[in-house]
């Protein structure tokens, strides 16, 4: 199973382009998909996920035509929106039974099983029968993850899944999405790249509608081999350097900026090569593509 | 600081569309505003702008949609909650005071922008080109002013402080919404007080307090007059203000800056970090997937039970049924009351006082759960969740569909048991619960079901919750309007007709079949609304409507499409069934249409209203009905005899204007040929061939039949019944013009150029003072009837039973009227239980007379009372008036789609509802149906002994002496104390009937079609004549009047041939009445003294 995007395009009605021919291949695996805040990721997982028409371009997983075939694909379908929220004075027991019924499976011993299965999956069966009002954002957003497993998807989208969410939680959270990329084609949008780091095999950054890169991380990670080295300097010299180097990324270290900085060859000057990190890769695309004007 | 919060809810109000819509709603309502409230009612002298009718108006139009009031108030502090930045502004340093005042505030002035709606679409609604001038007084923009300050801002400031504090406090939507009803009950409640100070000062909407304060004055005070503020309208007001105030103090105290409800600190706190094993080992098993039509079932029921339980569970719709028992079992104290008298609960009763209270709570289930269903995963933000799943759309929306009828069965069923237990408390155990279910389900369901169907589809299209429940209202008001303006074809009228009444005699009768039909029409159409409304409603994130549209072709799948097609298919087939019925097989006509056919009827054919034609002198006629079919065929002959001095050449025929009658066939003796030009108008001249010489008689022979074809548009033929058939000789063939086809309203005849008429003719119109009826084409006849009906069923027209047979599976009856009668007979069939009685008396008449009384076998509860008036009765006329001249006196009951009971010779038809089923208690009430029955007897005196002619004046003879008789005959057999009972409860229709009056009040001698006066004022002033100069005079009086003009053979009435007048009675009167009295007789009958109240 493949997930094709073929130049998709999508442009509101304020005039934002939100999606520029944007075409990817997913292949089963866990698939990140990098960006920034606004960058066009939600519309691009609404838009997979039939929540959303696009202007141009199409969609298929394996035989399905996802902009058409809305139904049929739903059916293969596992969701997990960006925000979204509970009702408030029910269990989550009678809710995910609820969401098994609209998915179709009706047959009552089946869907027992499968819920309390679930529950005990995403660690949530001891407060099953605890009114969602009470959930913290944890135990909310593994719900939401039981409730996209409900159909045994071929299809998974998780949308920026983590945001809010502890260390821990979010650990937790990883170990149940890793297992399903084995079978499944899991699409995770973040703005978070250790997610990225982490959990996939594949990935794309995207920024201002537009695909900037995409690839296995690891290779991504190799085409920076030996060219981005790091500084610690003072936070009056920061202009100098951005107007000298091709800085990346710019963190603070124990209160004093740290700068990293693309380069064929080595600065000299007190900077010292560094092992490229997928955050590295995430800001020099990014980097490219705005040249730090709101910076 | 407030001021800054204030003007940051301005601003945010602003912008917001809802603030226009309600503005513009009200604005538009307005417009129209005193026409609805007043719609129905007569508004007497009032002008239509004069500062009463404009503060009820305000009063009423205020309280309706105070319910908008809520939808502003209510939000104000909970949007803080919906859109989760409650912990920011409570977190920043605002002090709780100035949060709130400026929140109130800035939503009042908005509130307040939002009402002025009213004051300027009224204003506008005073120069709408409708309006008759004569019924405005001059434009005051003042008056308007006045009274939106006076009466309008203190309710709504009430109002206003009320949903404010309840939505900051609950911060749930839905309460909100169901404070309308609280008001309401308060209304309801106010209105079951019996002081009437208390309910003016209580009724949050003043209207009771409108009328409290102007009860005194004159009809032209109250149409030119200024409200007095002062006393109970100002106690009122301040009332209501304070607790307003007192709302806000109570809100301000309670009001808590907490995030978090505290209830919450009750549940346990959940425990993050349970466990912390990883559940590797966990496989998720994997269930089968079901897509096929057994699947979609399983989910429509999981919809429909999700969607049931949220409302079910939800604090505020308990609130609207226990709100609903309540006032119910408050409100079900007068019932159907007649003449303050109050009948046994019997369970339509209940049912109809139950579809009439609980009315509005169903709306507002309706409208607003509608909207809330349709928004609820929106709400919870759970939408794309449900968006991204294989269900069906459609499913959702039906299942939310089915889930809100079935919280309206739960009202229902509420409301059935609170009708129980009223009916048990009362002591009354026949509960029949197929009545109950009937008149919900049948009736209300189906109705609330329809219009849940537009609630739907209205919500799913707009995608925007107020707009949409706005739309909703407007959608109600607009379907009211076409009906109103005429426009109540069951094919367009949505939802077509209401269901008939029901009678326990007759059922629901024929009314069901058409109905249901009619009913599955548009819930075809409701289906097909629904289907469209789950294609394009909004799923995922594009809320563009067009953009939506084009989707929805996307989103209809086979299965769907083929339910849409079946129900498309069905929807026209019904449809096309519904209209041969309706307008092949019957004729639709549309109220323009009448309206034009009647003024073309009078302009063509008022030529020959006084031209000479023969009497019917004779009746001589075979029936025969067939209740179950609805037909009947009558044939036999009428002789017509020549009582002009001049020859009559062509005789002029007018057959009933009823599609279902046809009149087969007309022939005369001597040779004639047929001038058929008016035939339009069923209207035929027959030319004799040999001219009918003064003297003369011929006999007409015809032959006339009744043929149901299917079913009619709205509401059809109440007369010929499957059970309870009752009809006069009015739809039989008559001689000459008629002037009942002319139109009646003052304004339409002006509108159509007619010239103004009285509704009766003045006192020296020739004509009419030879005519005892209107148009009357008999001055007596000899009658005789055969009549048969089914075998179930008694039939009866006056006159002695000569024969009883059956034939055919058929009942036949003969009857013949042994001595001349007026020509006015019923012709009654019905499945009937009898009881049966003699008079005897031994002065008058050789024989005894016959009683008998024809009811509904479970109607037994009063038929002792009538036997005794009638006894009663005969005996008191029979020595103090003159003897009674049939042999028998009979009472039938009918249905209860008239209610009244008319005196027929010999006969009485007396409907279902007035007499039969009255829970009298001799403690308390006054015995009605003795009065009743003995007025109608009195009519075989007043009406068929002596006529009056049909000129001003002619009702104070018939039903005003008629009156007296009662009231003399009620004295006689219970007390004084009765009868002074009674004459209060006179008083008050009386003048109930001078404040509708639109003309100035006539005097009774001069009375015209005025009820209030020759009923009401009649029965009043006559008891007063008769105190003041012996009751023994006034009957003298009676006696002689009645031997001076007594048709048959009274010793004035056989030398002329004019009828009596009021004055010829007043004439008796005066005789008997002491000099230094004879005033009275001026005084009551003849001047316009209002009664002393």
């Amino acid at each position: 199973m493949e997930l094709l995007i073929d130049n998709l395009s999508k442009t509101y009605s304020n005039g934002v382009k939100a999606l520029q021919n944007i075409s990817l291949d997913i292949p089963t695996g866990m698939f990140g998909l990098l960006g920034p805040n606004g960058a066009g990721k939600s519309t691009l997982m609404r838009t997979i996920a039939t929540l959303q028409e696009a202007d141009t371009g199409n969609v298929t997983l394996g035989e399905i035509n996802v902009l058409k075939q809305k139904n049929e694909l739903r059916q293969v379908l596992g969701y997990l929106p960006q925000q979204f929220g509970l009702y408030p004075k029910i269990s989550a027991e009678v809710l995910l039974n609820h969401f098994a019924v609209l998915k179709g499976i009706t047959n009552k011993g089946e869907r027992k099983d499968l819920v309390q299965a679930l529950l005990h999956k995403t660690n949530l069966y001891d407060v099953r029968k605890q009114n969602l009002k009470g959930y913290s954002g944890g135990m909310k957003q593994r719900f939401g993850i039981a409730q996209a497993l409900l159909n045994n998807p071929k299809l998974l989208i998780v949308d920026e899944p983590t945001a809010g969410l502890d260390p821990v939680e979010r650990n937790r959270f990883y170990n149940v999405l890793s297992e399903l990329g084995e079978h499944t084609v899991v699409i995770l949008s973040t703005h978070i790249v250790d997610d990225v780091k982490e959990l996939c095999t594949n990935m794309a950054i995207i920024n201002q509608g537009q695909v900037c890169l995409k690839g296995n991380p690891l290779q991504i990670l190799e085409n920076l081999k030996d060219k981005v080295y790091k500084k610690t300097i003072e936070k009056t010299e920061l202009p100098l350097y951005k107007q000298n180097y091709q800085v990346i990324s710019e963190k603070l270290f124990l209160g004093k900026p740290t700068i990293h900085v693309l380069s064929d060859t080595n600065p000299g000057d007190g900077f010292s090569l560094i092992d490229a990190e997928l955050e590295d890769v995430y800001f020099s695309e990014i980097f490219n593509d705005t040249n730090f004007k709101s910076n | 600081m407030w001021y800054q919060i204030f003007k940051f809810e301005i601003q945010y109000r602003i912008k917001r569309p809802d603030t226009y819509v309600f503005f513009l709603f009200l604005f538009l309502f307005s417009i129209v505003g005193v026409d609805f409230i007043f719609q129905g009612s007569e508004m007497g002298l009032m002008k239509k702008n004069s500062p009463i009718v404009i503060a009820k108006t305000m009063g009423a139009i205020t309280g309706i949609f105070m319910i908008l009031a809520s939808m502003i108030m209510g939000v104000s502090v909970l949007r803080d909650f919906q859109y989760n930045i409650e912990s920011l502004l409570f977190s920043s340093p605002i002090h709780k005071k100035d949060y709130l005042l400026g929140r109130f505030l800035g939503s009042f002035t908005v509130l307040l922008f939002a009402f002025t709606g009213i004051l300027f679409g009224m204003i506008l609604g005073e120069f709408m080109p409708w309006n008759n001038p004569d019924e405005l007084l001059a434009f005051n923009a003042l008056v308007y002013i006045k009274m939106f300050l006076f009466i309008t801002l203190p309710t709504l400031f009430f109002g206003a402080a009320l949903f404010f504090v309840t939505g900051a406090l609950t911060r749930n939507l839905m309460v909100v919404y169901t404070q309308g009803i609280f008001l309401f009950v308060v209304f309801m409640l106010t209105k079951a007080i019996n002081n009437e100070f208390w309910q003016a000062i209580l009724d949050p909407f003043s209207l009771t307090t409108t009328t409290f304060v102007t009860k005194s004055w004159s009809a032209l005070e109250k149409s030119t007059e200024d409200l007095p503020y002062f006393g109970a309208l100002l106690y009122n007001k301040l009332f209501w203000f304070s607790l307003g105030i007192v709302a806000l103090i109570y809100g301000y105290k309670k009001f808590n800056f907490n995030v978090v409800k505290e209830k919450r600190s009750k549940r346990k706190q959940t425990v993050a970090f349970k466990k912390t094993t990883t559940n590797d080992t966990i496989v998720i098993p994997d269930s089968k997937k079901h897509y096929g039509l057994g699947s979609k079932w399983t989910q429509l029921k999981q919809f429909t039970r999700f969607y049931f339980t949220t409302i079910f569970k939800q604090a505020s719709f308990w609130c609207i049924v226990i709100c609903g028992m309540i006032i119910i079992l408050i409100n079900s104290v007068n019932l159907g009351t007649v003449y303050g008298v109050d009948s046994y609960p019997a369970t339509y009763f209940i049912v109809e006082e139950l579809k009439e209270t609980s009315m509005y709570f169903f709306l507002i289930l309706l409208v607003f759960y509608s909207g809330e269903l349709v928004w609820k995963e929106r709400g919870a933000k759970l939408d794309l969740i449900y968006d991204a799943t294989p269900m069906s759309s459609f499913m959702k929306l039906l299942g939310k569909y089915i889930g809100l009828n079935l919280i309206y069965v739960v009202l229902m069923l509420a409301l059935i048991c609170s009708g129980i237990i009223f009916q048990t408390v009362s002591g009354y155990y026949d509960f029949e619960f197929q009545i109950y279910f009937f008149g919900f389900f049948l009736e209300i369901l189906p109705f609330l079901a329809l219009y849940t169907c537009i609630a739907f589809f209205i919500q799913s299209v707009v995608n925007h919750k107020f707009v949409g429940i706005m739309m909703v209202i407007i959608f109600f008001i607009a379907n009211i309007a076409l009906g109103l303006f005429g426009f109540d074809h069951d094919l367009y009228f949505f939802g077509g007709s209401a269901l008939g009444a029901y009678s326990d005699m007759n059922g629901y009768g024929h009314f069901l079949k058409p109905y249901l039909l009619i009913k599955s029409y548009w819930f075809l159409f409701g289906i097909l609304l629904l289907i469209i409304g789950s294609l394009v409603n909004v799923r995922g994130t594009e809320t563009n409507l067009v953009k939506r549209l084009k989707g929805s072709k996307y989103r209809l799948s086979k299965p769907l499409f083929k339910l849409a097609s079946v129900v498309c298919v069905l929807f026209i087939a019904i449809g096309s069934y519904i209209l041969y019925n309706t307008n092949v097989l019957n004729t639709y006509w549309t109220d323009s249409q009448v309206t034009e056919f009647r003024v073309a009827y009078e302009k063509e054919l008022k030529q020959f209203e006084y031209i000479p034609q023969p009497k019917i002198v004779d009746v001589n006629l075979q029936l025969e009905l067939y209740p179950a079919t609805r037909d009947y065929t009558i044939e036999g002959y009428y002789l017509l005899k020549n009582n002009t001095t001049e020859v009559i050449k062509s005789i002029h025929i007018q057959k009933l204007l009823e599609e279902n009658i046809t009149l087969n066939r007309v022939s005369f003796e001597v040779g004639f040929t047929v001038d058929n030009q008016y035939e339009k108008f069923d209207y035929a001249i027959f030319n004799l061939n040999t001219a009918l010489k003064p003297g003369d008689t011929i006999k007409m022979h015809f032959k006339q039949s009744f043929r149901t074809k299917g079913f009619e548009s709205g509401n059809s033929n109440v007369n010929i019944n499957n059970n309870g058939t009752f009809f006069n000789n009015t739809d039989l063939p008559t001689i000459g013009y008629n002037r009942k086809y002319e139109l009646n309203d003052e304004d339409e005849r002006k509108a159509y150029i007619l010239p103004k008429r009285p509704n009766k003719a003045n006192r020296n119109d020739v004509n009419e003072l030879k005519n005892a009826r209107s148009g009357s084409d008999s001055d007596g006849i000899n009658f005789e009837m055969i009549i048969g009906t089914s075998k179930d069923q008694t039939a009866l027209v006056p006159g002695n039973l000569l024969r009883k047979w059956t034939e055919n599976n058929r009942n036949y009856f003969h009857y013949k009227m042994e001595r001349p009668m007026i020509n006015f007979y019923s012709i009654v069939s019905a499945e009937y239980e009898i009881k049966k009685d003699k008079w005897m008396t031994k002065d008058f008449i050789p024989q005894p007379v016959d009683l008998e009384i024809y009811y509904h076998k479970k109607h037994d509860y009063n038929i002792d009372r009538m036997m005794t008036s009638m006894k009663a009765s005969l005996d008191y006329y029979g020595k103090n008036f003159s003897p009674y001249q049939y042999e028998q006196l009979r009472i039938m009951e009918f249905p209860r789609y008239a209610q009244f009971a008319q005196s027929f010779p010999g006969t009485i038809p007396f409907s279902e509802s007035i007499g039969f089923v009255l829970d009298i208690d001799d403690e308390k009430d006054v015995d009605m149906v003795f009065y009743i029955t003995a007025h109608e007897i009195a009519h075989q005196w007043f009406g068929m002994q002596v006529e009056a002619a049909n000129i001003k004046g002619h009702l104070m003879i018939l039903e005003t002496l008629s009156q007296y008789a009662a009231m003399m005959v009620l004295k006689q057999q219970y007390a004084e104390e009765k009868l002074l009972h009674f004459l209060e409860h006179q008083k008050e229709v009386y003048k109930k009937g001078k404040d509708r009056e639109a003309i100035n009040e006539p005097s009774l001698s001069m009375v015209e079609n005025q009820d209030y006066i020759y009923y009401a004022k009649g029965a009043i002033n006559m008891y007063e004549f008769q105190k003041a100069i012996g009751e023994e005079n006034v009957n003298k009086a009676i006696r002689s009047f009645l031997e001076d003009w007594n048709t048959t053979n009274g010793k004035l009435k056989m030398t002329t041939d004019r009828y009596a007048t009021s004055q010829d009675l007043l004439g008796y009167f005066r005789e008997v009445t002491p000099e230094h009295l004879q005033y009275l007789v001026t005084d009551l009958f003849e001047k316009v003294i209002p009664v002393g109240l």
